[in-house]
């Protein structure tokens, strides 16, 4: 198991680098950021004097280099837009994504688990027809426009949740609701798929006649073999979501990672782009050993290899 | 048993998610305003304040000027200084206020006035945080000042002397732009907490999340009935209008216009905005009048006002607003005419100038509402005149690019859209840039015009104004640089709660001391 963690860490650090590199240079590529930091009425001698004090006019390879001597110190570099350093906005920043997708993707698997599977128990039943036709709408509804029309409905016609922005309890519902809806209805196909087939499996039929309990076959023989399926589905969500919800965030005025970075992209802010990306990267990494982790627990065989 | 556990693991997790529910509701106050912007500002320098994210806290609340433009017809009033003279061509001479004091107790001089001009024109000091060796790249002298640079003197406690590096006839005019921030400000960074002699000092500034600022109770103005003023940001503009209609908000100052649905709560004002297709003259066939003119021609402008932009929008014929000093009243607005527009096309091409090239109208998404689909609405008028024309809208990181000099070589006939804000009350901070051989967004190159900017750059009063008309006259009729769109106007909702009227300035500034509670 530790060889295994090691080799896996060892590959993740090699696809971190290659990552970071590949991101300096195609974030490069968009331009020289200069007219974006001077506004727009400044004249060619102020943008010319710019570009040389911020070394914007340098070679790309020689930025490079400066970057990878500041990186070696633990420097992710500045941000000269926000007037801070890069890896504070990204730190202040991950903790709003992470609760997001955290209670997001916890409520989702939960709900999916419980609405696939009691779906799976009766195909074809009124239970199952209703679940499906509600997860497919679930997983086809543009974000965008369920927030919006979520704002407009239970905020402005009916005054139940405040309209956007961080609070308690309340503030949460919309975000979490609108950003849930798309892995719910993913993952409610996904269970109930995974419960069909498992529930009309060999070991299922030994285990009715031996006469143990419906429910613990459905819920424990049954259900814990589906759950592989749902691992890999909610695995690669999570990685959708610790990217960052941005059209949630965007809209909801949620300051997260995702609307960092596409504020930045957008901006050619280069440092904060940078560290986003290396911090977003790395978690990623975590995330993969964890659903590897998960794999072994859930399924024997796996260990066994 | 086990498995029994492990089934209700995912259940068990459900509170402990919840568990990173946080609680940081604001308590409602009756004397506080919200005022929700459409983005987070970048900081709140002083010297930034020229920005309009920054401007709208910081300029005339955190911050002041010397001078303040009136934005209903770009007349000049005092604010810290009480009234000024010309000593020279390139010399002033300001009387300041007294009594006045620093949010940090710092008095308020001719001494520590000469100490904020300098931090806003540096371009020596060079930041520690910004890496290099010139100066904060303050916006208020990177986009206001250009090549010139100005320095104080303090000639006695009270009177301040500022002499520019060239005459500067419109001195007063200018200072109206620089915030004063105190002599305790860094000098080798830019702050994000601003220490000013407005009526409000700074208080707080929870990343992503708020901006508070709180009355001054030493402000040597009127004391304002606001007590506190809390800032956020939203991106959509549906979500700020909801948030003023419910009450989470007081003021929204830009919404877009298909927000703008409840009469009681939502005004229109002229934003200073003025959107245009550039033409660039140095491409064929845009380098022949003809067709320059064909273009303006060609445009149905009252068939876009009212449907996909604004009905109050006002038809420009030049690139400053009513209110700005040398706006010519005379200009006519090109009347849409598509027999005319074929009639030039055919004359130019009889003359053997290549009309059925492909020209390309390069927009820039969102740079205001349905900016898009404007574009595509000139697209096809253009094609309906004869044009052989395509778009293409770009993020504004490639739009700047193909904006500002220097241009690409191979870019063929482009019209650019574009739109520009003068509420600074003189023509000068529009032309040169736009018009002049050396403007850094020009693509006209005319030496009669050069030296017609020259001259008027360097008259003040009546003479001034008459000059900068004849300028905008010139470049008009003369050259026929610019396919004229219109004069924008901003929505602002504002909540029942308050009393307060948008006005152009509200593009760039929002003044909590006009505020007042019904």
């Amino acid at each position: 198991m530790l060889s295994y963690l090691s080799r896996r860490i060892a590959l993740s650090a090699v696809a971190l680098i290659g990552l970071v590199v590949a991101v300096f240079f195609l974030a490069r590529l968009t331009g020289d950021p200069t007219n974006l930091f001077l506004p727009i009425d400044a004249s060619l001698e102020t943008r010319k004097e710019f570009a040389q004090k911020h070394g914007f006019d340098r070679p790309v390879s020689e930025q490079f280099s400066r970057f990878v001597q500041q990186v070696a110190t633990g420097d992710l570099g500045y941000s000269m837009r926000k007037q801070r350093p890069a890896l504070e906005l990204v730190r202040d920043a991950y903790p709003t994504t992470l609760k997001l997708a955290g209670v997001t993707l916890t409520l989702a698997i939960v709900l999916a688990v419980i609405v696939g599977a009691v779906a799976a128990y009766r195909p074809g039943g009124l239970f199952d027809r209703i679940g499906s036709v509600s997860s497919l709408a679930a997983a086809s509804a543009p974000d965008f426009w369920v927030a919006i029309s979520a704002i407009l409905l239970f905020s402005v016609t009916l005054g139940w949740f405040p309209t956007s922005g961080l609070g308690d309890f309340p503030y949460w519902v919309m975000p979490v609701i609108v950003l849930m809806l798309r892995p719910f209805g993913l993952l409610v196909q996904v269970v109930r798929a995974s419960m069909l087939d498992a529930l009309a499996s060999a070991y299922v039929k030994t285990a009715r006649a031996k006469g143990v309990r419906e429910r613990r076959v459905v819920f424990v023989h049954a259900l814990r073999n589906a759950c592989l399926s749902v691992v890999t589905v909610a695995g690669d969500l999570a990685v959708g979501l610790i990217n960052g919800a941005v059209i949630v965030e965007t809209v909801f005025g949620w300051p997260g990672i995702g609307k960092l970075m596409i504020d930045a992209v957008i901006q050619r802010d280069f440092p904060t782009v940078q560290a986003a990306v290396l911090v977003t990267a790395t978690a990623i990494f975590i995330l993969n050993i964890v659903i590897d982790l998960l794999y072994v627990t859930l399924d024997p065989r796996v260990r066994h290899q | 048993m086990k498995e029994a556990r492990a089934a209700f693991l995912i259940p068990a997790l459900l509170p402990i998610a919840l568990g990173f529910v946080t609680t940081n509701v604001q308590a409602a106050d009756a004397n506080m305003v919200t005022v929700v912007m459409s983005e987070e500002p970048e900081g709140l320098d002083g010297c930034n304040s020229n920005r309009s994210t920054v401007g709208r806290v910081t300029k005339q609340n955190i911050v002041e000027t010397l001078t303040e433009i009136d934005p209903k017809d770009g007349s000049i009033t005092p604010r810290l200084a009480t009234s000024w003279s010309k000593v020279d061509d390139k010399t002033w001479r300001f009387k300041l206020r007294e009594g006045v004091k620093f949010h940090d107790g710092a008095s308020f001089n001719a001494a520590n006035a000469v100490l904020a001009i300098a931090r806003t024109m540096d371009t020596t000091s060079g930041g520690t945080k910004s890496r290099g060796t010139g100066g904060l790249d303050c916006e208020t002298r990177t986009k206001s000042f250009g090549d010139l640079s100005i320095v104080g003197k303090a000639i006695d406690e009270y009177t301040l002397e500022i002499s520019a590096n060239k005459p500067v006839p419109i001195l007063p005019t200018r200072m109206g732009v620089v915030s004063l921030s105190s002599p305790n400000t860094p000098t080798d960074k830019l702050v994000l907490s601003p220490v000013g002699t407005g009526p409000y000092k700074f208080k707080s500034w929870k990343s992503g999340q708020e901006i508070v600022l709180e009355r001054f109770d030493g402000y040597w103005g009127k004391k304002p009935v606001v007590a506190k003023a809390r800032y956020v940001w939203r991106s959509e503009s549906a979500v700020r209008a909801a948030m003023v209609k419910v009450g989470e908000a007081d003021i929204a100052p830009n919404i877009a216009v298909q927000d703008a649905t409840e009469a009681s709560m939502d005004f229109s004002y002229p934003n200073s905005e003025t959107t245009r297709l550039r033409i660039d003259m140095s491409q064929p066939p845009l380098d022949d009048k003809r067709v320059r003119m064909a273009l303006s021609y060609a445009i149905d402008r009252e068939a876009i006002r009212g449907s996909v932009l604004s009905k109050d929008v006002l038809h420009a014929t030049q690139i400053v607003v009513p209110s700005i000093n040398g706006h010519n009243p005379a200009l006519k607005v090109v009347p849409y005419d598509l027999a005319k527009a074929q009639q030039l096309l055919a004359a130019a091409k009889a003359d053997g100038v290549a009309v059925d090239k492909q020209l390309e109208i390069v927009g820039r998404i969102n740079i205001y509402p349905n900016a898009t689909e404007t574009m595509e609405v000139m697209m096809s008028m253009l094609q309906s005149a004869g044009f052989k024309v395509k778009l293409r809208m770009l993020e504004v990181g490639e739009w700047l690019d193909i904006l500002t000099k220097p241009y690409a070589e191979n870019r063929g006939p482009v019209l650019l859209q574009a739109q520009h804000d003068n509420n600074n009350g003189d023509a000068v901070f529009s032309v040169f840039n736009k018009y002049a051989c050396g403007g850094a967004q020009s693509t006209v190159c005319n030496k009669q015009l050069d030296a017609q900017i020259a001259k008027a750059s360097t008259l003040s009063g009546a003479e001034r104004r008459s000059a900068w008309q004849e300028v905008l006259r010139i470049i008009n009729e003369d050259i026929a640089a610019d396919v004229w769109m219109y004069h924008m106007v901003g929505y602002s909702r504002v909540g029942n709660r308050i009393n307060f009227t948008p006005s152009i300035s509200t593009n760039s500034e929002l003044h909590l001391e006009d505020i007042t509670f019904k």
